[in-house]
């Protein structure tokens, strides 16, 4: 009872709920554990010093951090957006089609979810909700539905996360995100359309097809960046991590030269808002390794294993499991921090089973996705609810039809390892 | 505006300044890795070794002195779901704990710091007590920010503005 890990684990969870930083909590608690342990208690400082300085993975986090926010202080999501609109702006409900496809083109640029809604995100609703077309909750909803999609869709700071955790290979996470991504976005235009049928809302303006070329011209260079991070990445040419400079350096680039649309100052700005960002996202990653070191000392992963193994799940049933455990999680914790403290956890135990860890990969980044739209610690209906200025209970009445397709695309996703895994397979993935 | 306050604005704005040249600074290394790298097919071993250096230093540095105590990335839905009085307890608490445990700690931080003097990257050749240097200041921000907050709680006064989650974006 009174074993030095319960202590630190009845510290780390009473200062999280307490409201304290929960990276420094998880500091602190590993340094308790070892005092009971009778360690020398900086090996905490030591693991996080360490582990910081020989992740060479976890750089590309700032740098995908700061090419989302280049885009966004850019005009590039407003050029995007009307290319989408050309696209699919004719159909009914096209407004609501354009939210979605635009948030699948702009995934295809940045690592985050959030930077999606808060970006593109905040034109989308100003021009569904403009003509009091859509109601502001309706826009907020297909809003944050449609950017659990950035993360999914390489490049994906998730992923990074879950990588350094698994040991598996970024490429091979990225690609095998790319049809699952798209499987998201498909199930949303769905319902959109459904809905958009049975309330009668309106077409966008058609755009004539004549014009296309031209929309689509302007929209190039934004387009051509996912081209080029995947291009890259998968061609050989550069590491995951060093695709994130290069999807920086290209945003900067057409940013300023091409759009000019972003000043020096701005510029300062940007760069100010990515290092705070990022020391905040550090800070929670530096306490997850220190906490890891405990975790494994204490052989929780082969422990948990073991106990997993009595119930005899199958590796479908054990899937199971793990989402409803993880939608449960992913209601009261952040996406990061599930990925860094509890995936860990539960690696070893997929693995005995037979379970593609590329696979578990994509699978448990999406439920963090999904968490980000669960009541009632979702990060993005907070989000979009303070862009529309609409009641969270009433986004997420609009959000439920939504949510629901998205469950049935994370069922696929997690029963249909073949499906994830086509991509990555094709790229020489051997699993 | 006092003196004071004056020269901490100052500060502040040079802290901020610092951690973009760090953010700059990363950016540019990788590039010219990846042009000497593919370009002129000349592989550089200080960049890396660059860029986790300014990796290191900007969470740390960032976290320490440039950070909002609303930026930092917790856990609110308890704490917002309690009257006050019982938020500034809370609060008392765990910075109360947190800044006891790190204080004692430190010792033993110091002298594992202090003993990585004897190893140098492999690159820059940077002895490893500098290189770690920095968590030093960190823990001891940590620590006085915390005993703030402390201060705070007993005047009855919260941590800062209302707990939003910011910073945590881009996660």
């Amino acid at each position: 009872m009174f074993d030095p890990f319960v202590w630190a684990l009845v510290l780390i969870v009473g200062l999280s709920l307490f409201g304290y930083s929960i990276g420094i909590a998880m500091l602190v608690g590993s340094i308790v554990f070892l005092a009971g342990r009778g360690f020398d208690t900086s090996i905490a400082s030591e693991t996080l010093l360490q582990g910081l300085f020989n992740s060479y993975t976890l750089l590309s986090i700032p740098l995908f951090i700061l090419a989302a926010d280049i885009m966004n202080a850019g005009s590039l999501a407003d050029r995007l957006l009307r290319f989408s609109q050309a696209v699919v702006g004719r159909f009914r409900g096209g407004l609501g089609h354009v939210n979605v496809f635009s948030s699948l083109i702009f995934s295809g640029m940045s690592g985050s979810a959030i930077a999606d809604a808060v970006g593109m995100g905040r034109i989308i609703i100003n021009m569904m909700t403009k003509n009091g077309q859509y109601s502001p909750a309706y826009a907020a909803a297909i809003t944050a539905a449609s950017a659990t999609i950035g993360p999914i869709i390489p490049p994906s700071i998730p992923m990074v996360l879950y990588a350094l955790v698994s040991d598996t290979s970024i490429g091979f996470l990225f690609a095998a995100g790319i049809l699952p991504g798209l499987l998201m976005g498909v199930v949303l235009m769905v319902m959109n359309g459904l809905i958009a049928k049975r309330r009668g809302f309106p077409r966008d303006e058609v755009v004539p097809l004549k014009a296309l070329p031209g929309v689509t011209f302007r929209a190039i260079p934004a387009l051509l960046l996912p081209v080029i991070l995947l291009g890259g990445i998968y061609g050989g040419i550069m590491t995951p991590t060093e695709a994130a400079a290069v999807a920086a350096a290209y945003a900067l680039v057409i940013s300023v030269v091409v759009y000019r649309s972003v000043s020096a100052g701005q510029f300062y700005t940007t760069l100010l808002n990515s290092a705070r960002s990022t020391a905040a996202v550090g800070i929670l990653i530096a306490g997850a390794l220190a906490f890891n070191y405990v975790i494994t000392r204490q052989d929780v992963p082969a422990s948990l294993a073991m106990f997993i193994q009595q119930f005899d799940l199958s590796p479908v049933g054990f899937l199971i499991a793990i989402n409803l455990l993880m939608l449960a999680l992913g209601c009261v914790l952040e996406g990061g921090a599930i990925l860094l403290i509890i995936v860990p956890i539960f690696i070893p135990t997929a693995q005995a089973m037979g379970i593609d860890l590329v696979h578990f990969g994509v699978v448990v980044v999406v439920n963090a996705m999904l968490g980000l739209i669960t009541p009632p610690y979702g990060l993005l209906l907070f989000v979009v609810a303070n862009i529309t200025g609409q009641p969270v209970g009433r986004i997420i009445r609009e959000l439920l039809p939504f949510l629901g397709a998205l469950f049935i695309a994370l069922g696929i996703i997690t029963f249909v390892p073949d499906f994830v895994l086509f991509l990555p397979r094709l790229l020489g993935y051997r699993g | 505006m006092s003196h004071l306050a004056l020269l901490w604005g100052r500060l502040h704005r040079i802290a901020e300044a610092l951690i973009v040249l760090l953010l700059a600074s990363m950016f540019a290394s990788f590039l010219i890795q990846i042009v000497f790298r593919y370009f002129l097919n000349l592989p550089l071993g200080w960049t890396v070794e660059f860029v986790t250096i300014a990796w290191l230093w900007g969470i740390l540095f960032g976290y320490a002195f440039v950070l909002r105590d609303d930026e930092v990335i917790r856990l609110d839905i308890v704490y917002l779901a309690v009257p006050t009085p019982a938020q500034r307890a809370m609060d008392f608490l765990s910075s109360a704990v947190v800044a006891g445990i790190l204080v004692w700690s430190l010792p033993q931080i110091y002298n594992y710091i202090s003993f990585m003097k004897i190893e140098r990257t492999a690159f820059l050749k940077i002895r490893f007590d500098h290189l770690f240097a920095i968590y030093i200041p960190f823990v001891l921000a940590v620590v006085m920010r915390s005993l703030r907050t402390c201060w705070r709680a007993l005047k009855g006064q919260g941590y800062g503005p209302t707990a939003s989650s910011e910073a945590a974006e881009n996660v």
